[in-house]
């Protein structure tokens, strides 16, 4: 068959007006960067994306998965030199610097304006606020807590999780045995061994930063490094790799039975559930109490609206995420707890022992702390500076010194 | 005459091509992508270098001078990664060029199975570094570790070691790492530089009387000047510019114990989002590359030949 010059060019124009009318009447595309990355996150992931599509047929979402390590890279190199994504997800410990960057945009009117509001309390709102302007929607929150071997537990004559540092120490002692491999603690001393460090310090009294000043009390401070550390260093209830230890190493320790307790957050209950069997082999428990403060930590995280472009459809997405169904969705595929208390009421909430260390919480936990140049002070100086205790490089003195000094750098 | 005066516009292609100006005309493309990849962001490098420049601070931003370059001599983190790059850069180089020239030496043979080999020694080079990272975090880790069981196994260790989280370990373990990760770059080049030597130089240097050693130091170096040279500068510039590595193995810990300039960059951007500072890095880092490239060169003489 021929086609003449003619043809050819009636029946291309005839084409470009077909894909002209069909992107004229497609539904609003808007893009979602995300640090979600394990396979139960993508699980929940997906399944609020299938739900919000359900109830919003014009809008599509285009999800980007960033890891977490590179997210602040990304965005940051995002605002820089453009290329924003319509919404993204914000945690209580980046919005500080979110916000100073200038990376989300101020969604108060519509919060105000929004029915499920009611159904996330002010505490909610507290990490995703800044100067009364409220800049994310909260979905869910980690809850820190403890993870213990109940097995090893009852074999060590213990009746119960420790609920000071000083029980905690008593049962570090009695649940260690080098012999057969097994250490009590998975101390994590590599990659995001500042949470704890910082929460150490608070436990003791010292706080870190107030009225945007450099607040740590150097004593209480350097108090709360040595009796970290010798957990490490002294009494060797942990493990010898701990100054490398990250997420990974301490969850495989735990996992595959080297340690007998390790501290992180309701996000790695599904990871966990997996390997051993609740309430049999683990079970959960609120943090231990410090001598000065009850700290553990509840970082509400959200998403936000980072361009303008398609505003109300992200909105409609990044609110989708506080209300119940997609909160429940993302609970039973990864175990994060919901903002929304109108979820928390859930039967399978309720219900499941294991969480009940969690509700705990709730009632005295604390938000991580949240001011500019946090993240960069706690992965650049609070990291080395407890390693390098850990190494016998520096002394407690020392590394608290080089703590202070680092953070009245950061918020100069 | 008329054909003449209006020539189409192949036909005076064609002439321009008969000119000296074609060269430059080819040259063009190259010549816009390398000024818009490369030259406009080592400028902009360099500008941003003297300015501050805090995403989280905007109200900070403005020129600075010489502030960033000031700071880093009493920073003791830089002094700190500019030595642990210089050893990393060293011993890497050291010991890729050594295990690539073997490789390469034991390859130009033609025995049966060469090629099989060749293609094995290359596998380590077509990982991305981050996935290299990862399985050498496995292969050394201290719980799970398959080489930390041997060698408990063969009874050089007691029990197993944590290489990574001993500042006395950690940097000559990422070096070896790396070492395994970038051997067969040399290996390869070499390889292609052993086939174009002629065989009879080594035929007659046998006559003469050579032994293996001499025709080594005598035909194979100076034969391959131009390649080691040309590698050796490539690879030193992969190796201070890739962070990625001791990003996955190390963080650049434990302490600073494995911190390196790119790395150090690296964190203050992107963690910090000081990228005033990361540019005066960078700028520094760029500097030594240039210094290290030529002195390099003016030592090897090779554009001599």
């Amino acid at each position: 068959m021929q086609i003449t010059k003619r043809e050819f060019l009636v029946a291309t124009a005839a084409l470009a007006l077909a894909s002209g009318v069909r992107s004229a009447s497609a539904a609003t595309a808007i893009s979602y960067w995300h640090h979600f990355a394990s396979q139960s996150e993508v699980a929940g992931l997906m399944k609020i994306i299938e739900l919000f599509g359900k109830s919003h047929p014009d809008i599509t979402v285009t999800q980007e998965s960033i890891p977490n390590s590179e997210y602040m890279a990304k965005v940051s190199s995002a605002v820089v030199a453009g290329g924003r994504p319509d919404t993204g997800m914000v945690i209580a410990e980046r919005f500080a610097d979110l916000t100073a960057m200038g990376a989300l945009t101020d969604i108060s009117e519509r919060v105000n304006g929004w029915k499920e509001k009611a159904n996330l309390p002010e505490n909610r709102w507290t990490g995703m606020s800044q100067d009364g302007a409220i800049y994310a929607v909260p979905a869910y929150a980690f809850v820190d807590w403890m993870y213990y071997r109940k097995d090893y537990f009852e074999e060590a004559g213990l009746s119960g999780p420790p609920k000071t540092f000083e029980e905690f120490v008593t049962a570090c002692q009695k649940l260690t045995d080098p012999a057969k491999g097994r250490y009590a603690f998975g101390m994590r001393g590599g990659a995001g061994a500042f949470k704890y460090v910082i929460d150490v310090m608070e436990a003791f009294g010292s706080p870190i930063v107030k009225d945007g000043q450099a607040a740590i009390d150097k004593s209480a401070a350097v108090e709360a490094i040595t009796f970290y550390s010798s957990l490490f260093l002294k009494d060797k209830v942990v493990p010898p790799s701990a100054p490398n230890d990250s997420y990974r190493q301490i969850m495989e320790g735990f996992r595959t039975g080297q340690t007998a307790m390790v501290w992180h957050h309701t996000g790695s209950l599904i990871e966990i559930s997996a390997a051993l069997k609740p309430g049999v082999q683990f079970a959960t428990a609120p943090m231990p109490a410090g001598p000065k403060a009850h700290i553990a930590r509840v970082a509400y995280a959200g998403n936000g609206i980072m361009k303008d472009d398609n505003i109300d459809a992200a909105w409609d997405w990044i609110s989708f995420w506080g209300e119940k169904d997609a909160a429940i969705a993302l609970l039973e595929a990864t175990g994060y707890f919901p903002a929304s208390t109108a979820a928390l009421d859930d039967e399978r909430i309720k219900s499941n022992p294991i969480y009940q260390a969690a509700s705990q919480t709730l009632d005295f936990g604390r938000l991580p702390n949240s001011f500019v140049g946090a993240a960069g002070w706690s992965e650049n100086v609070v990291n080395p500076s407890f390693q390098s205790v850990l190494t016998g490089q520096l002394t407690s003195e020392q590394a608290v010194d080089r703590m202070i000094e680092g953070l009245e750098t950061a918020l100069r | 005459m008329k054909s003449v005066l209006h020539r189409g516009p192949v036909a005076k292609l064609g002439d321009l091509s008969e000119t000296r100006y074609w060269v430059y005309l080819l040259l063009f493309p190259s010549l816009i992508l390398l000024l818009l990849v490369v030259a406009y962001p080592t400028l902009y490098g360099f500008v941003i270098s003297v300015r501050e420049m805090r995403l989280t601070r905007p109200a900070l931003n403005g020129w600075v001078g010489a502030r960033h370059y000031i700071a880093m001599m009493s920073d003791r983190v830089f002094w700190i990664s500019l030595k642990n790059t210089a050893i990393w850069v060293t011993a890497a180089i050291a010991i890729e060029v050594t295990l690539g020239f073997i490789a390469a030496v034991a390859l130009n043979r033609n025995v049966p199975g060469t090629k099989l080999f060749g293609v094995l020694i290359l596998l380590p080079y077509f990982l991305p570094n981050v996935v290299a990272g990862h399985m050498w975090a496995l292969l050394l880790d201290p719980r799970l570790g398959v080489i930390n069981d041997l060698l408990v196994r063969i009874g050089v260790l007691s029990t197993y070691k944590a290489w990574f989280a001993d500042p006395a370990t950690a940097l000559a373990a990422t070096i070896l790492v790396e070492a395994w990760h970038g051997f067969p770059f040399f290996a390869l080049l070499f390889l292609a530089g052993l086939k174009g030597i002629p065989e009879d130089l080594y035929k007659a240097a046998a006559v003469d009387g050579a032994g293996p050693v001499r025709q080594f130091r005598l035909i194979t170096v100076p034969m391959l000047r131009t390649v080691i040279t040309a590698a050796v500068i490539l690879r030193v510039i992969s190796l201070v510019n890739s962070p990625d590595l001791l990003l996955v193995l190390t963080g650049g810990g434990p302490g600073n114990a494995t911190q390196v300039l790119s790395l150090y960059a690296f964190q203050t951007a992107y963690r910090e989002f000081n990228f005033g500072y990361a540019g005066a890095l960078s700028v520094v880092m760029f500097v030594i590359l240039m210094v290290f490239a030529s002195l390099y060169i003016r030592f090897t003489q090779v554009t001599k030949e």
